[in-house]
This record gives structure tokens, C-alpha cells and sequence, in this order.
């Protein structure tokens, strides 16, 4: 494939913000090559700080679909072009033999219609096993209004699938992507969740064949739609719940189309990072959608969701560090999930003081103002002391060296000595 | 007070913890180092005897611990003799496995050092490159700060097996060489001479305009770039125009 529509092929796809490769062991065959690791390995990073683990690319840029928030849609004036299924399986195969990846991640505009394109995205996806021995990783997205049968036996082939529910409500998916119903994405995901648990029950222990082996992902695009981060996480949650989905993503809108009906500002990432950590919250420390936030509320700027909620819940503070319950160290702020393993092992040896922890590397900046040591406390007692503090130090992680240029509102924290 | 100087190997290092474990006061080294007054040197002669009879205790007392210090010692921390040495003490001392007792210095050192060791494996099974050779032999040089080249080897032998390549070591000089049949570990000159098969350039092409085309460059954050990949790494990443030679 020559460089010029590998550009093309690419820039329409970096807008799909999955990029893991976890959660399948895939294992290499005789005379194959490559396989999964269950983690997941990162081969590169690029300077929006997005890691590259899979090459990202469509089979074809040229769609019959006009959403406004796509810079592919039909009536747009841009370059298209497409690749035949063997050009992106040897550029596959050439990239994974100089450990550029770790597999593929193929995608496509809708071309002709919906079955055409999920076709080939399939064969795509079978040539690489088949003719290419290829046993690395392949994440394959899903096209709405496809035939469940190439759903199937594209979830037999590939590692994981993701269709991409793009707005947080109907509203906005019928306003800003008319041709798509909540439906078309839906009902194939609950397709493909269903019959991975009947696939799993039925082979049970018997081990040959996989289905869907990572899972399914999906994304959301964040600040082209007035919702509010509240109904987004629970839309989450309910997907988490329903679909048993592995991840859902969340994508600050960038605006890369003008249109009357988009806004014409990025989303701050920082809108993006507070959903990222509630969404940890909901999967890894027993929160749910209704702590995090209100369904109209968004989320706080200045601190973390955990902090929030800690501020809203002071009664349920200081927690003994030496007796506290795991689901209530893991709701301390500053306190991670391997934090709170690590103090529950090391408390059955003795009695932690608050030097421990620092020489456990728990970090303790917001840590101290929630916990208590042997009954001794080392934190702040006055709560919006607590919340000035909190606030300040996120301030100061995401400020910067002061240039000629600095706005008045970093120029002034550093009168006030606060960076 | 002894300083115990072993050759760097790890049943050195054994045969010297048979000594050193109950010399309260001692020093444990494998390289150069200043001498502390009063310093007696013993220089430490490998002895399968005694190496054994440290390891066959150990594991009696944690099934693990051969793992754990194996990877402490492949650390570039001039530390890494002393860490060991009082992690298995206590380990000794406690007859059971220690590494929950993260509250203990000696163990929260030795595993600090663990993991720095853990983590370079890690991401250099992202970051090492290969090229492919003008005979068919693919070719990846890389400079590591801890000595992982052999922790990392499994994971490519299970990956590329189907492919002849050569994995360098080029700040310890040494290499794993793998036909497709056997795989031996050697040691090198400072600088090989692999002459490149045409298409390499061409594809190093393609993978940069893959990385410049998948960024997306209204959202810049640098900072997390080099935090995950940190700068020291790119010396042979084509897509940072690492040149190797």
C-alpha cells in the first residue's frame, strides 16, 4: 500500500478511540504467526498521548451515511480511497513482524450497503486467519442493519467487535445521525452478547473454538450533544450491565466538520478525564452511576469524582486504615485498587502507622485528610479546608511551567503562592 | 566487617548469601565500589554446593522466592546484591514467604526494584523493533537499563517463532540468536554490521506516516507521550527517527 492511502485510511479512522488489545490469550499455531497477550501490550505512544497497539484503518472511506459529526460522511468534500483485503493483510503481517503491533483493528465506511460492507470486513478478517496464519490480535467494528449471520461468524474469527453508540440518547442520534437508530446499534450488541454466554455454556471445558474472546467495546462521542455527564454514565452502567461490555470509551468531540447543529469548540479533555475515572469507579470500586452524579449534574472540574464524593459523604469518614473494610478503603480518595489489596495484606502482620504507608507508596496527599492510623488522624479537620486543598493540588498537577504567554488566571495563583 | 564481591552470575550470588546471610554487618557486591575502613574482601568463588543448599531453602520456605530474587538481581540498581541479601533474610528469619509485608523496608525494597525490572520487560515487549535483514534474519538492537534481555525472549520465541532473529543487547553486548530451531544467548562485539533488506526502508516509510496520520493533533499532551514512552526508549523507534546505525 503506498503511503497516500495509508494517510487517508487512517486519519478517518483515529477518530475510533479503542485502541486495547487486552483480554484475549489467543495462542500461535504451528507455522502461524503471532499471538494475544491477555493484557494487552502497547507498542507506541503518539504526542496526543494515545497509545497505538492495533492498526487502525478502514477497508474503504467512501459512505453512503450522512452523520454530521463525521468528517466521512457523504456529502463531505474529502480525499476517498479504499484497500482490498490483501493489501491490509500483508501490511497487517509486515507490522507484526517488526513488532510494530499487536493486531489489527479494521473498520469501514458503509460502501454500497450495510451486508457489502460487513462482507468484507469479514473476509478481511478470515484471510488474515486463514491464508495468513495470522493469530495476533483483530478487533473488528461492527456495521448497523448487517446481517446477524456475518455477526456471527465474524465473532468466531476475531477477538473482539465494537459497534459504537456515538450519542448518549436517541434525541441526538436522530439529530445528528439520521440514518442510524438506537436500535441498529443495539440490538446486534445484545446479538452478540447473547449467544457469547450460550457459546461459553456450551463449551464449557471442552475448549476448541472462541467467540468473541475479548469481548465488545463501544464508544461514545462526548460535547456534540447537550447531555449531561449524569445520563452518561448511566447509560454506561446499564450497557456494562446488560451487554456485559468490556469497555465503553469516551471521545471529547473535536469539531473537524462545520455544522449548525455541532458546536464549534473542542470538548475540554479534562471533561473526558473525569468520565474515564467514574467509569473506573463503576467497574473497579463498586460505585454506581447514582453516587457519581445526578442525572442532570455534571461532573465536578476541580476534583476527581472520588474526591466529590468523599465531600458529599464526610460522615463516612476517617476510615481506620487497620480495620476498614476492603469497599470502603477502595472509596478512600487517593487510594487505588492495588493500594487497598496492598494494605489488606499487610495488616494481618502487625499494626500500619502512617509511615508505612508512605513506604508502601500509597499516596497520601489526599489519602490523609480521609483515614485514621492506630485511631491518630493527620489530615485536616475543617472539611472546606479539605476542599480548597484537594482542589489546589489539582490545579497544580495540571499547570504548567508560566511562559510569556500564561494567562492572568496562572499569572495570579502565582502571586498567591498557590502553584 | 567483610565485603563479600561475587562475578555477577546468580549462583555467585548463592554461594556468597550462604556466608553473608548470618554476617550481620557485611557488604554484598558484584562491582566496583569504594572500600569502607576496615573492609576485609572475600572474593567469592562460585561453589554448586553451597548455591544449592541456599536455593533448596529457600524455596522450602516460599516456591517463589528463586523467581523474585532472579528478577531483583537483573536490576542496574548498584543496590541490587544488598536488596536481595536482606529480603532473603528475612525471608530466613520469618521461614514463609514475606512479599505481603510490604510495610517492611527490606520488602518494599526489594519489590520497588522488582518492579522497576517487571515494568521494562513489560514495555519493551511494546517498544523493541526489528528489522529485516538482507539474509532473511530479522535484526532488533535495543538498549535496556536492567538486564531483561532473557525475561523478554519467551515472549517473542511464542510470537515470531516462525522467523530467524536476532535480539541485541547492545549496552551489555550480548545477543539471543534464534534460527527457528534452537536459541542461544552470546556475547557480542560493541557494534554489529547488519546490512538491511531493501524493503526495510520502505516499510519504516509507512509506519511513520501511520503515526503521523493517527494523531490526532488538535489534542497535543506530550507530557503523557513521554510518560509512557519516556525519551530514552525512542533511540530505536523508526516513528521517533530512532537510527539504530
Amino acid at each position: 500500500m503506498e503511503a497516500e492511502r495509508l494517510k487517508i485510511l487512517t486519519e478517518s479512522a483515529k477518530y475510533d478511540v479503542s485502541c486495547s488489545s487486552s483480554g484475549s490469550a489467543r495462542a500461535n499455531k504451528k507455522g502461524g504467526l503471532g499471538n494475544a497477550s491477555i493484557g494487552g501490550i502497547c507498542h507506541s505512544f503518539t504526542p496526543d498521548g494515545r497509545c497505538i497497539s492495533l492498526l487502525k484503518i478502514l477497508l474503504s472511506n467512501k459512505c453512503i451515511y450522512n452523520c454530521l459529526y463525521c468528517p466521512n460522511r457523504a456529502e463531505a468534500d474529502v480525499p476517498r480511497a479504499e484497500a482490498t483485503p490483501d493489501e491490509i493483510c500483508q501490511l497487517v503481517m509486515a507490522f507484526y513482524r517488526r513488532n510494530y503491533i499487536e493486531g489489527l483493528f479494521l473498520s469501514s465506511a458503509v460502501t454500497k450497503n450495510p451486508d457489502y460492507t460487513m462482507e468484507r470486513l469479514v473476509e478481511t478478517a478470515e484471510k488474515l486467519r486463514k491464508e495468513y496464519r495470522f493469530n495476533g490480535y483483530i478487533h473488528l467494528k461492527g456495521i448497523p442493519y448487517a446481517d446477524p449471520l456475518l455477526l456471527t461468524r465474524a465473532a468466531r474469527t476475531v477477538d473482539r467487535m465494537s459497534y459504537n453508540v456515538e450519542l448518549p440518547s436517541e434525541r441526538s442520534l436522530k439529530l445528528l445521525a439520521p440514518q442510524k437508530t438506537r436500535e441498529s446499534l443495539l440490538l446486534p450488541m445484545k446479538q452478540l452478547a447473547l449467544q457469547k454466554s450460550e457459546f461459553t455454556a456450551e463449551h464449557k471445558g471442552k475448549g476448541k473454538g472462541k467467540f468473541l474472546p475479548a469481548g465488545q467495546t463501544t464508544q461514545m462521542i462526548v460535547g456534540a450533544s447537550p447531555e449531561a455527564d449524569g445520563q452518561i454514565l448511566r447509560l454506561s452502567q446499564a450497557m456494562y450491565r446488560k451487554f456485559s461490555l468490556k469497555r465503553v470509551y469516551y471521545s471529547s468531540y473535536v469539531p473537524v466538520v462545520r455544522h449548525s447543529l455541532l458546536p464549534d469548540t473542542c470538548t475540554g479533555l479534562l471533561r473526558e478525564h473525569r468520565l474515564y475515572q467514574a467509569d473506573w469507579l463503576m467497574r473497579y470500586y463498586g460505585f454506581s452511576a447514582e453516587e457519581i452524579a445526578g442525572e442532570g449534574e455534571n461532573l465536578p472540574q476541580e476534583y476527581d469524582p472520588k474526591c466529590a464524593w468523599a465531600l458529599k459523604n464526610m460522615q463516612c469518614f476517617p476510615v481506620e486504615i487497620n480495620t476498614a473494610p476492603l469497599e470502603m478503603l477502595l472509596r478512600v480518595p487517593g487510594i487505588g485498587t492495588l493500594g487497598a489489596y496492598k494494605i489488606m495484606k499487610a495488616r494481618r502482620f502487625g499494626a500500619l502507622r502512617f509511615e508505612d504507608l508512605a513506604r508502601m507508596r500509597i499516596v497520601l496527599k489526599r489519602a490523609q485528610h480521609f483515614i485514621t492510623c492506630g485511631g491518630k488522624f493527620y489530615g485536616s479537620e475543617n472539611t472546606s479546608a479539605v476542599r480548597r486543598m484537594l482542589a489546589l493540588e489539582e490545579h497544580s498537577q495540571t499547570s504548567e511551567q508560566l511562559s510569556m504567554f500564561s494567562t492572568l488566571d496562572t499569572s495570579a495563583s502565582v502571586l498567591t503562592g498557590q502553584l | 566487617m567483610n565485603v563479600y564481591v561475587t562475578d555477577g552470575s546468580e549462583n555467585c550470588f548463592y554461594t556468597a548469601v550462604f556466608s553473608a546471610c548470618t554476617d550481620k554487618s557485611c557488604l554484598l557486591l558484584s562491582r566496583s565500589f569504594q572500600l569502607p575502613l576496615g573492609a576485609q574482601i572475600v572474593c567469592v568463588q562460585e561453589e554448586k554446593e553451597k548455591s544449592d543448599r541456599v536455593k533448596r531453602r529457600l524455596l522450602q520456605y516460599d516456591r517463589h522466592s528463586l523467581d523474585d530474587i532472579g528478577l531483583i538481581l537483573r536490576s542496574c540498581s548498584p543496590e541490587r546484591e544488598m536488596v536481595a541479601l536482606r529480603y532473603i533474610r528475612r525471608i530466613v528469619q520469618e521461614r514463609a514467604p514475606v512479599r505481603d509485608r510490604r510495610a517492611d523496608a527490606s520488602v518494599s525494597a526489594a519489590w520497588d526494584l522488582r518492579g522497576k525490572v517487571t515494568l521494562e520487560a513489560h514495555r519493551m515487549k511494546g517498544f523493541l523493533r526489528f528489522m529485516e535483514g538482507a539474509n532473511g534474519i530479522w535484526y532488533a538492537p535495543f538498549t535496556p537499563d536492567n538486564d531483561i534481555l532473557d525475561l523478554i525472549l519467551p515472549h517473542f520465541l511464542r510470537r515470531l517463532g516462525g522467523q530467524p532473529f536476532v535480539m541485541h543487547d547492545l549496552s551489555r553486548r550480548k545477543a539471543a540468536l534464534w534460527n527457528g530451531k534452537d536459541c542461544v544467548i552470546v556475547q557480542t562485539e560493541e557494534k554489529v554490521d547488519v546490512p538491511l533488506s531493501p524493503d526495510e526502508e520502505n516499510f519504516q516509510n509507512l509506519w511513520k506516516q501511520y503515526y503521523e496520520s493517527v494523531n490526532i493533533a488538535q489534542r497535543p499532551h506530550e507530557k503523557q507521550m513521554k510518560g509512557y514512552m519516556p525519551v530514552r526508549y525512542w533511540k530505536f523507534l523508526p516513528e521517533k527517527n530512532g537510527r539504530p546505525f
